[in-house]
C-alpha cells in the first residue's frame, strides 16, 4: 500500500512529461499517422486473406458444415490439368501484355516530349481516354469490333488486303486480343506515368550528350532508358501485378474458351466458386498459389530493377 | 572547330537516316491516336443507330437510321411502358431505362468520398513510411505491399459478409467501407513522393518548433499536391469504374452506381443478343462525367506530377 | 494550397457522416423481395405484385431484376451472406446445385396444405420440380425450339416455307434439310451449296448457323433438336448419374453438324459465332436458318428483314424439341415463407399468368394463358405456331436432363464441343473422353 502511494508522485510525472513528448514522440506519431490505414488494411485486406488461407485447409461450401482436409485441397489442385493450363494461360497472357504495353508507353511518352506543353497535356488528354472507360464496357466494345464475321476490325484488314482473322474465336489468338485489349485501355495510363519519369531527366544531360554527337537512338539508350529505371519499376511492377489477375475481360468476352485458351487464373479460381458448387476451399487455395507466384515475380523484379539505386549519381 | 565541322561533316548521311525515322515515329504515332480515339467514334455511332439496325450494315461508319431515342431511354426521357405496348416486336431492345441523375449522383457521392478518405488516409500513412522512424516500419510497409497481390476475388467474400453484419447492405458506406481507409497502391504511390522531398526545409521547421502533424499538413502536403491530385483522380477514376464490389453491396436501387446501373442494362434478353444500341448510348453518357473532371484536372494533373525517384 | 487543404478537411468531416439514406425504412407489414431476370417481363410481374399487393393487403412485394450473368451470381452470393430475395425464378440448369447446397423450400406440404392444383400445367412441367417427393418451385413457363429463317433469302432461292412441314434429317447424309441448307448457302461467285462449283473457302451466305459457342453438354437450342431425334438420351433419366455422350448416335450427330462448317461450309465456322453470337450473325444477314428457343421470339422479330418460324426437321425417331420450364423458387433462408408462399402460389396461378400471357413475350405455364400469348402474337400477324405445335405434339419433346453436377458438366462439355468445333479432334475421341470425365463426377 505505502510503495503504491510512494509511486503517485513518479506516475503523475511520466503521465504529464508523456502529455508533453507527444508532439516530440516519434514512434507514437507514426503509428499514429499509419493507424487509420492500419485498421482499413487489418479489416479488408489482412483478415479475409488470412482467413482465406485458413480456408484452403477446408471442404467447405459457406453454407453447410466445414471439414478440415489438411492439404487435400492443394493435392486436388496440382493434380488437375485445368490448374496447370490456366497458369500457363495466365504466364501467356502476361508476356503479351506487360511487354508490348510497355514498349508502347515508352515510345508515346518520349513522342510527347517533342511536342509543345499545350499539344503535350492535349495529347496525354486523348491518350488516357480509353482509362476512363469501365473495364466490362471496353471488353464489350472490342468484342464488337473483332467479332470474326461482322466486326469491323475484318472489314478494316479486308480494306487493307490482309485476309480475316478469328481474334477471339480461335485458340491462336485468343488470349492475343484480349492481351490486346487491355493494351488498349492501359497504354495511355501507363505512358502519363513514363512522361512524368521523363521529366525528372535533366535536360543537361541531353544537350551534353548532343555535344558529343550521340544521336537520339543512342542518347535514348544511354540517358533515358537507364535514368528512368526508377518509374519504370513502379509501373512494371504494378502492371504485372495487375496482368496477372486479368479477369473482367476474359469474363466477357470468351468465358474462359474456345476450348479453355483464355481460362486464366482467376477464372479458374472463378468457377470452382460460381460454377462448381462454392468450391470455395479450392478456389482459396489456387489463390494462396497465385499469391505466392506474385510475391516471388515483384521480389525477383525488384531484385533485377534495382529499384533502390538511381543511375542519376554516376552522370553528376 | 575544325574537329566539330568535320564531326558534322560525317554526321550528314546519318541525319537524313534519323529524320527518316522521326518521320516514322511520328506516323506510328499518329496510327496509335488513331486507334485510341476510334472506338470512341464507334460507340457514339452505335448510339446513334436505331436499334432495329444495329446488326445489318455492320460495317457503316456513320449512324445507320440515326436517331436520338437510344438516348432519350437511356436517360428516361420516355416511358418505357408505351415502347412495350407497342407490340411484341419491342423486345429486342431492353425497356430497362437507367435513373441517370440518380445514379449518377451515387457515382459522385461514392467516387469523392472514396478518393478524400483514401487520397488523405493514404497519404498520411505514407508520409510516416517515407519519414517518420518507429519501430517495425519497414516490416508494416512490406505487408501492405503484399496486400497488392492478394486477388481481390477472395477478398470480396469475407469483406461482403462483415459489411452485412454491420448492415450496411445497401448503404453508402457499404460500397465505400473497404477502400475508404487505404489501397495499397494509394501508399505505395504517395511514399515514392515524400521520400524524394528534400530533408532541408523540414529540418528547419524543426529547428523553428513546428510539429510532425504541422511538418505534414503545412509543408510536406503542399509540397507533393502535384502527386496528390493524381492520385486523388487515378482514386476518383478507378472508383467510379468498379463494377464487382457495387454490384455486390449496392444493387439497391437509392444507392446503385452508374457502372452497376449500365451493368443491369447490358444483359435484359435472358441469353445473348444485349441492347447494343442502348447500351452505347448508356456508355457514351456514363464516361462523359469522368471525361469533364479529367479536362477540368486532368492538364494540371499531368503537367504537375513529378518523379522525385522512386527508392 | 490553403484554400484547398481547408475544402479537404471539411469533405472528409462530412464523408465520415454521410446518412444512412441507402437503407429501407422500417416497415410494419412484411415486405418479399422478388427477383427474376427478364426485363421483358418485368412490366408483366409488376402487374402481378401490383394485383397481389391489393388482395393481401399486409404484405409488400419487392422486384429486383438482373442480367443473366449477374442474376445468378447476385443469387449464388446471397445464398452465402444470407442476402438472398425471398421468391426467385429458378432454372432447371441451376436448381439441382441449390438442391444439393439445402437452398430450396419444399413446397410439398404447403401444396398439400393449401390444395394447390398442379395438374392445370401443361403435363410434365410441375414434376420438373420434384425431387424425392419434395417439390421445389411452381411453374411459370415453358419454352421450345424451332427453325428461324430469313424469308428473304428463302424466296431469292426459290425455296417455299413449307418445306419445313415435311422435311427430314438423319446423322448420315443430312436428309431433306442438308439439302435445303445447302441450297441457301451461297459463294462469292453467286454458286449454292448444291452445285459443283460451289466454293467453300468463300461463302458469303450460310445456309445455317447455331449457337454452338454456348452448347455445352445440353445443346438446348443447338445440337439438342438432332441429337434427340435419333433416339439418344442424355442420361439413365430424371436426376440421373450415368451420362451417354459416348453413344455413337451422339457422337455421329455431332460430328456431322461440326462438318457443316469444317467440311462442306454450309454453316458459319465456330469462331464466327463465338463472339456476338449466332443471332447476330442472323440479324447481320449473313445465314438463312438457325434454330433457337421460343423465348427469342421477339427479338427474332426485331430483324431488318421478314423472319419466319418453321418446324424443325424429323429425324429418325421423329420431331424433337427440349420442353423447358422456369419456376419461382423460395429461398430456405427467407424469414417471411408464409408470405412468401402466398406470393408463389399466386405466379402459379391463372390470375397472375394470365397477366403474363397477355404480355405476349413466353409461354405460360397454364395452356389458357399460353392461348392468350398465342392471341397477342396472332393480333401482331406473327405465326408462332412451330413452338406450340412441337409442344402438344405426341412425343415432340424431351425435358432438360435434369441431374447434379450441372456446374462441372458445362465445364467439361464445352471445352469438348469447342474443340470438335475446331476441328482439333473428332467427335468420337473428345466425346468418349469427356463422357468419362463427366461419369466420374457422380462416383
Amino acid at each position: 500500500m505505502a510503495a503504491s502511494q510512494i509511486h503517485i508522485k513518479p506516475k503523475r510525472f511520466i503521465l504529464f512529461e508523456l502529455l508533453n513528448r507527444l508532439g516530440n514522440n516519434e514512434a507514437l506519431i507514426g503509428y499514429l499517422f499509419i493507424l487509420p490505414s492500419l485498421i482499413g488494411f487489418a479489416i479488408f485486406f489482412a483478415y479475409p486473406a488470412v482467413r482465406a488461407v485458413y480456408i484452403s485447409f477446408l471442404d467447405w461450401n459457406l453454407l453447410t458444415d466445414a471439414k478440415y482436409v489438411g492439404l487435400e485441397n492443394y493435392q486436388t489442385l496440382f493434380d488437375d490439368k485445368r490448374f496447370w493450363d490456366s497458369l500457363q494461360v495466365t504466364v501467356l497472357y502476361v508476356l503479351w501484355n506487360i511487354p508490348l504495353q510497355t514498349v508502347l508507353a515508352i515510345f508515346m511518352a518520349v513522342m510527347l516530349e517533342r511536342f509543345s506543353t499545350i499539344t503535350s497535356s492535349i495529347m496525354r488528354g486523348i491518350m488516357i481516354l480509353p482509362w476512363l472507360m469501365p473495364n466490362v464496357v471496353v471488353a464489350l466494345l472490342w468484342l464488337w469490333i473483332l467479332d470474326p464475321s461482322i466486326g469491323l476490325m475484318n472489314e478494316f484488314l479486308k480494306a487493307m488486303g490482309i485476309g480475316r482473322q478469328p481474334f477471339m474465336g480461335s485458340p491462336d489468338q485468343a488470349i492475343q486480343s484480349i492481351a490486346g485489349i487491355n493494351i488498349w485501355r492501359h497504354v495511355g495510363y501507363t505512358s502519363i506515368l513514363v512522361f512524368a519519369g521523363l521529366k525528372t531527366i535533366p535536360k543537361s544531360l541531353y544537350e551534353a550528350a548532343a555535344m558529343d554527337g550521340a544521336d537520339d537512338l543512342m542518347q535514348f539508350r544511354k540517358i533515358t532508358l537507364p535514368l528512368l529505371r526508377p518509374v519504370l519499376v513502379f509501373v512494371l511492377v504494378t502492371s504485372v501485378i495487375g496482368s496477372f489477375q486479368v479477369f473482367d475481360t476474359v469474363a466477357v468476352t470468351t468465358g474462359g474458351g474456345p476450348a479453355g485458351s483464355t481460362r486464366v487464373i482467376i477464372y479458374y479460381i472463378y468457377q470452382q466458386v460460381f460454377e462448381r458448387r462454392i468450391k470455395m476451399g479450392m478456389a482459396t487455395a489456387a489463390s494462396v498459389v497465385l499469391f505466392s507466384i506474385l510475391i516471388t515475380v515483384t521480389i525477383v523484379q525488384m531484385r533485377l530493377l534495382r529499384s533502390g539505386e538511381s543511375d542519376l549519381a554516376d552522370y553528376q | 572547330m575544325t574537329i566539330t565541322q568535320q564531326a558534322m561533316g560525317i554526321q550528314s548521311p546519318k541525319q537524313t537516316r534519323v529524320r527518316g525515322g522521326q518521320i516514322l515515329s511520328y506516323l506510328v504515332l499518329l496510327a496509335l491516336f488513331f486507334i485510341t480515339l476510334f472506338p470512341f467514334w464507334w460507340v457514339l455511332r452505335t448510339a446513334l443507330t436505331s436499334p432495329a439496325s444495329v446488326f445489318s450494315h455492320t460495317s457503316s461508319l456513320t449512324p445507320v437510321n440515326p436517331t436520338t431515342q437510344n438516348f432519350e431511354r437511356v436517360l428516361g426521357l420516355v416511358d418505357t411502358e408505351d415502347l412495350v405496348g407497342d407490340g411484341v416486336v419491342t423486345s429486342y431492345m431492353s425497356t430497362a431505362t437507367l435513373d441517370f441523375w440518380v445514379f449518377l449522383r451515387n457515382s459522385f457521392i461514392v467516387a469523392g468520398t472514396i478518393t478524400l478518405g483514401q487520397t488523405f488516409f493514404s497519404s498520411m500513412a505514407a508520409y510516416a513510411f517515407a519519414r517518420i522512424k518507429f519501430p517495425l516500419r519497414d516490416t508494416v510497409f512490406f505487408i501492405y505491399l503484399t496486400g497488392l497481390m492478394i486477388p481481390s476475388i477472395v477478398l470480396f467474400i469475407p469483406n461482403f459478409v462483415f459489411i452485412r453484419e454491420l448492415d450496411w447492405i445497401g448503404t453508402y458506406q457499404g460500397i465505400i467501407a473497404p477502400t475508404f481507409l487505404m489501397t495499397p497502391f494509394a501508399v505505395f504511390f504517395m511514399r515514392q513522393f515524400f521520400l524524394g522531398l528534400n530533408k532541408d526545409l523540414e529540418e528547419a521547421a524543426i529547428i523553428d518548433g513546428a510539429t510532425r502533424i504541422g511538418l505534414f499538413w503545412r509543408i510536406a502536403l503542399p509540397l507533393v499536391k502535384g502527386p496528390l491530385l493524381t492520385l486523388a483522380i487515378l482514386t476518383f477514376i478507378g472508383s467510379w469504374n468498379e463494377y464487382l464490389w457495387p454490384l455486390l453491396v449496392g444493387r439497391d436501387e437509392h444507392v446503385r452506381v452508374l457502372t452497376v446501373a449500365l451493368g443491369i442494362f447490358r444483359e435484359q434478353t435472358p441469353q445473348g443478343a444485349p441492347d447494343w444500341a442502348g447500351l452505347m448510348a448508356g456508355t457514351a453518357v456514363s464516361i462523359v462525367p469522368a471525361i469533364v473532371i479529367f479536362i477540368f484536372f486532368g492538364r494540371k494533373v499531368v503537367d504537375s506530377i513529378q518523379f522525385s525517384g522512386f527508392k | 494550397m490553403k484554400s484547398l487543404r481547408a475544402v479537404i478537411f471539411i469533405a472528409l468531416i462530412l464523408a465520415m457522416t454521410v446518412p444512412l439514406t441507402g437503407l429501407a425504412q422500417a416497415q410494419d407489414d412484411v415486405t418479399i423481395r422478388y427477383m427474376l431476370w427478364d426485363n421483358n417481363q418485368l412490366p408483366a410481374y409488376t402487374e402481378c405484385a401490383n394485383q397481389f399487393m391489393e388482395s393481401n393487403p399486409g404484405i409488400t412485394v419487392e422486384i429486383e431484376q438482373l442480367g443473366w450473368g449477374d442474376y445468378w451470381t447476385a443469387v449464388q452470393t446471397g445464398f452465402v451472406t444470407g442476402d438472398a430475395p425471398d421468391v426467385f425464378t429458378n432454372h432447371l440448369a441451376k436448381y439441382p446445385e441449390f438442391v444439393a447446397l439445402e437452398q430450396l423450400v419444399d413446397v410439398q406440404p404447403l401444396v398439400e396444405r393449401d390444395s394447390v392444383p398442379t395438374d392445370i400445367y401443361y403435363p410434365g412441367l410441375a414434376e420438373l420440380w420434384v425431387k424425392d417427393g419434395a417439390r421445389y418451385g411452381l411453374p411459370k413457363d415453358w419454352d421450345t425450339v424451332a427453325v428461324i429463317y430469313n424469308a428473304d433469302m428463302l424466296e431469292a432461292a426459290g425455296i417455299d416455307p413449307a418445306v419445313m412441314d415435311e422435311w427430314t434429317w438423319n446423322p448420315e447424309d443430312g436428309g431433306t434439310f442438308e439439302q435445303v441448307v445447302a441450297q441457301l448457302t451461297l459463294d462469292a461467285n453467286g454458286n449454292n451449296g448444291l452445285s459443283p462449283d460451289f466454293d467453300k473457302d468463300n461463302v458469303v451466305q450460310y445456309g445455317f448457323t447455331n449457337d454452338w459457342a454456348t452448347a455445352a453438354g445440353y445443346g438446348q437450342t443447338s445440337f439438342s433438336v438432332f441429337t434427340a431425334s435419333t433416339g439418344w438420351t442424355y442420361n439413365n433419366g430424371l436426376w440421373g448419374n450415368e451420362y451417354y455422350y459416348d453413344d455413337p448416335r451422339f457422337t455421329q450427330s455431332i460430328q456431322w453438324i461440326a462438318d457443316l462448317w469444317l467440311e462442306k461450309g454450309y454453316a458459319a465456322p465456330f469462331a464466327d459465332v463465338s463472339g456476338l453470337g449466332s443471332f447476330a450473325l442472323f440479324q447481320s444477314g449473313k445465314a438463312a436458318l438457325t434454330t433457337d428457343g421460343s423465348w427469342m421470339i421477339g427479338s427474332y422479330l426485331g430483324s431488318e428483314f421478314p423472319v419466319g418460324f418453321g418446324r424443325l426437321p424429323i429425324g429418325p425417331e421423329g420431331r424433337k424439341s427440349m420442353f423447358n420450364g422456369l419456376a419461382d423458387s423460395i429461398w430456405v433462408g427467407s424469414k417471411h415463407q408464409e408470405e412468401a408462399w402466398q406470393w408463389v402460389k399466386y405466379l402459379g396461378s391463372a390470375e397472375c399468368q394470365n397477366i403474363v400471357g397477355q404480355a405476349g413475350v413466353v409461354f405460360p405455364a397454364i395452356p389458357e394463358a399460353t392461348d392468350l400469348s398465342l392471341n397477342v402474337r396472332a393480333d401482331a400477324g406473327v405465326d408462332v405456331s412451330a413452338f406450340t405445335l412441337q409442344a402438344a405434339e405426341e412425343g415432340g419433346t424431351f425435358l432438360f436432363p435434369i441431374t447434379d453436377y450441372g456446374g462441372e458438366i458445362t465445364v467439361i462439355m464445352q471445352e469438348a464441343m469447342d474443340r470438335i468445333a475446331l476441328g482439333e479432334v473428332d467427335a468420337e475421341t473428345a466425346l468418349t473422353e469427356a463422357n468419362e470425365e463427366v461419369n466420374a463426377l457422380f462416383e
